[in-house]
């Protein structure tokens, strides 16, 4: 039997990031087969270059061992390559028929075809896929998030000839019969699918084998019959980075608590509880999508919660605004991860990037004196370690990291206590990160408390003095610092039940 | 029908349009004599056809600045060309629109393609034009036919050869939207990522979008070349402003993927009539701006109100 499709070598470079770097894998005809791996590993990317999105710089793709190079979603298409995006790809404001057959929803060769056919030949296609509480009339935007990413499915189903993909097709499905029931039906016609979950337990019902993907490159295929969960966790976050390397830090949850919230509630969020310790560096580890950025633009004052409330030095406030989080005292400043379009001042210099909050608060009507401007600015850069050099420069012209580090900067001039920071270092080098961790160590021994997300779990299991895990809404988990390993973490994030099993094994 | 599809299909406008001209007809009872009503219309065509024109671009989430420069150029080279009787018409009528197609498609290659700002393209192309028609005309005057000064902006069989057309032009509309093209477009206004993931091919669409936009502006300078039995190398300038107005009160969302053309055409007329109706009462032509200007905004707010139940009731 020959592999239905192989994929060899394959890498993609962003500009300077490079986001596969030699991923191998190959699938027989009518397998299921899972690609997993933590946050940025490239699964998406994988996707996107497999399904014609974006095309790759270097490597191969052979369908049938036939080398193919699709380069938009109709030609993956024409080649039997069909993908269920996990971003819903649908358009809200047109019929779930138009959507199954876009972009030919009119067969008519000279005359548009009629509705009452197209609706006709879409409800074939429903039928066909066993949908039987959607019309084929409805307006997808008055579907729920399930039956439009039920709609996204059956699109990808009955244009997969050959290769079906599927990101994250369970994340919005209350219940995995029906699609399994459609997976099977097509594997047993020698389709192959690309399974793409963060739910090892479905992985492990529908799945056979397993590619495991770790900083864009494979780390392994492996049968899943023969592997516990422990071992493809340390799969994906390589064996090197498991073991602790971090300074001892002492016990801060018996300080002054300067932010709790109590059963806070949002769009994504189902009640939070939380404590932040002066002196402490509360981390957080989750999943995409699991609610942590709702969390975090809350604290920054720039979503409003639905329920529950927010006590800042131990007053009931309500944050309407970044401005109002400032103020309230002891001052909480947030650094968003969306560094170009939220935070910099690009044709500004680093001086006045930094330094702006200073001027924001003191008065609207005061000229800015540019050496007390630099000077301000000066002693905030010196501590995040940013070069005064760079303080001439416009922001737009400095590299990510320092970039970074003029956000940074800008949060410690604003004098506020409590850091609020969401992947402080997403896409910056080495060296920044290790001066970004030694800002962060420096500002809790001063009394200042700092709440930070990050993606890389290596870096809060080095960083945090206390780990949140969020899955779904909730927190699921708290790791005290001589608990906390990438392993824990990942599997906390990975459903509570994953959480439940690691902590019965440690009672044990 | 809900409020909703009532507010999509260009009906709010037609009753604002109705509403507007029996107040209209009630002060000056002239206005319903067929004389008038074959002037009004012939007034209004020009600015109806580039809106209708402007439309297609908007709907895609684009935005076409060119509008003035290719009128201005269309209507000039119609003034230098002297053919003469129907066959000369429909010559002149056949280079216009070549030259408005050929307009749109260098919009739509930069924008498309080479994806160069909307605004910074096609606002570099309307300057090009303009220049352009200065060259090939001088000044206001040149020659238009007797037979499109009198034929085309008169009747037939009691029909205003003008309604006739923007007729057409709704008809066409009508079945375009139903087209794979047109279903196209659309989906890209809404939501261009999640069109491209659905297998439309974006920057095709896009061109094709301007193509249609430069061949209305073209048709557009033509008729009010027949209209005013003259070109002029600025004749577009006025269009720039009226034509975004006109495709706002049709109701068409500047955000793109909302409206249509015909919601469009019907803005443009109203936006004439409304001129007509103030000058008819003796309000002097200073204030005719502010009138219209307002109109706009209350229609602009009516629909977003619209748009805002619906929302909530969605999210409910």
């Amino acid at each position: 039997m020959t592999e239905r499709i192989n994929i060899s070598n394959l890498s993609k470079r962003y500009g300077a990031t490079v986001a596969l770097s030699g991923v191998d894998m190959g699938i027989w005809p009518g397998e299921v087969h899972a690609v997993l791996g933590e946050n940025g590993a490239g699964k998406s990317t994988l996707v996107k270059i497999l399904s014609g999105v974006v095309s790759s710089n270097a490597g191969s793709i052979s369908l049938d061992e036939e080398i193919i190079r699709p380069s938009s979603i109709i030609e993956a298409r024409r080649w039997g390559i069909a993908t269920a995006f996990q971003e819903l790809s649908l358009i809200p404001n047109m019929t779930v028929a138009e959507n199954l057959l876009l972009p030919r929803a009119s067969s008519g060769r000279f005359w548009p075809e009629s509705k009452a056919s197209i609706f006709e030949r879409a409800n074939e296609v429903l039928i066909e896929w066993e949908i039987d509480d959607i019309s084929s009339q409805s307006i997808v935007a008055d579907l729920t998030l399930a039956q439009r990413q039920r709609i996204e499915l059956v699109r990808a189903l009955s244009h997969a000839h050959c290769l079906l993909i599927l990101d994250e097709p369970t994340a919005a499905l209350p219940d995995t019969s029906w699609l399994f029931r459609q997976i099977r039906h097509v594997t047993s016609q020698g389709v192959s699918v690309l399974y793409i979950s963060h739910r090892l337990n479905e992985v492990r019902e529908i799945c056979q084998r397993a590619t495991i993907l770790r900083n864009g490159a494979t780390m392994g295929t492996v049968d899943l019959e023969g592997v516990d969960d422990e071992d493809i966790f340390s799969m994906m976050v390589g064996h090197e980075s498991s073991h602790k390397n971090k300074a001892s830090q002492e016990n801060a949850t018996n300080k002054e608590v300067l932010l709790e919230t109590d059963q806070l509630a949002s769009k994504m969020l189902k009640g939070i509880n939380l404590k932040l310790h002066a002196g402490e560096i509360l981390g957080v580890a989750g999943l995409e999508g699991q609610g942590q950025q709702e969390l975090f633009r809350i604290f920054g004052g720039l979503h409003k919660p639905k329920s529950g409330e927010i006590k800042v030095g131990n007053k009931v406030t309500s944050l309407n605004s970044p401005r109002q989080a400032l103020r309230v005292n002891p001052g909480i400043a947030f650094v968003p991860e969306e560094r170009k379009t939220e935070g910099i001042f690009p044709s500004l210099s680093a001086a006045a990037n930094i330094s702006i909050p200073n001027f924001a608060t003191t008065g609207w009507a005061k000229i800015v004196n540019g050496r007390l401007e630099r000077h301000l600015a000066a002693e905030a850069a010196s501590q995040v370690g940013l070069s005064t050099r760079y303080l001439d420069f416009e922001v737009g012209n400095l590299s990510g990291g320092n970039q970074q580090k003029v956000l940074l900067a800008r949060a410690l001039m604003t004098g506020a206590k409590i850091l609020v920071l969401f992947d402080p270092t997403r896409g910056v080098d080495v060296g920044t990160k290790q001066s970004i961790y030694a800002m962060m160590r420096h500002f809790v021994d001063q009394g200042g408390a700092i709440i930070f997300y990050s993606s890389e779990l290596s870096e809060l299991v080095q960083l945090s003095s206390r780990c949140l895990v969020v899955y779904d809404g909730l927190i699921t988990d708290d790791v005290a610092a001589n608990e906390i390993s990438e392993e824990r973490l990942l599997a906390s994030a990975h459903g509570p039940v994953n959480a439940r099993k690691e902590s019965i094994q440690e009672a044990v | 029908m809900t409020i909703k599809k009532m507010a999509d299909s260009g009906l709010m406008i037609m009753v604002i349009y109705l509403i507007i001209f029996a107040i209209y007809a009630a002060v000056q009872p002239s206005a319903l004599s067929a004389y008038s009503i074959q002037g009004l219309f012939n007034n209004s065509l020009p600015l109806m056809l580039a809106a209708a024109g402007a439309t297609f671009v908007i709907l895609q989430g684009g935005f076409d600045l060119s509008v003035a420069g290719t009128i201005s150029l269309v209507n000039s080279i119609v003034a230098v060309l002297q053919f003469d009787g129907a066959i000369g018409a429909v010559g002149i009528l056949g280079i216009a629109l070549t030259v408005g197609i050929l307009v749109g498609a260098i919009n739509g290659f930069v924008v498309a393609y080479l994806k160069i700002q909307a605004i910074a393209a096609t606002l570099a192309t309307m300057i090009i034009c303009q220049g352009i028609a200065l060259l090939i005309l001088r000044a206001p005057g040149g020659y238009v036919s007797d037979f499109m000064a009198y034929e085309l902006t008169g009747s037939v069989l009691e029909v205003p050869v003008s309604i006739i057309v923007a007729f057409l032009v709704a008809m066409l509309w009508f079945v375009f939207r139903r087209t794979n093209a047109g279903r196209n477009l659309l989906a890209i206004g809404q939501d261009a990522k999640a069109s491209e993931l659905s297998g439309i091919d974006v920057a095709r669409t896009k061109f094709f979008s301007f193509i249609w936009a430069g061949a209305f502006y073209a048709l557009a300078a033509y008729f009010l070349a027949a209209q005013t039995s003259t070109g002029s190398p600025s004749a577009g300038e006025p269009f720039l402003l009226l034509t975004f107005a006109a495709v706002a009160l049709g109701g068409t969302a500047f955000g793109g993927g909302r409206g249509g053309v015909t919601a469009s055409l019907l803005g443009a007329a109203t936006l004439v009539l409304m001129q007509k109706f103030l000058f008819s009462i003796g309000v002097s032509s200073f204030y005719t701006g502010m009138v219209q200007g307002l109109i706009m905004i209350l229609a602009v707010l009516f629909s977003g109100a619209v748009q805002f139940v619906v929302d909530k009731r969605n999210i409910t």
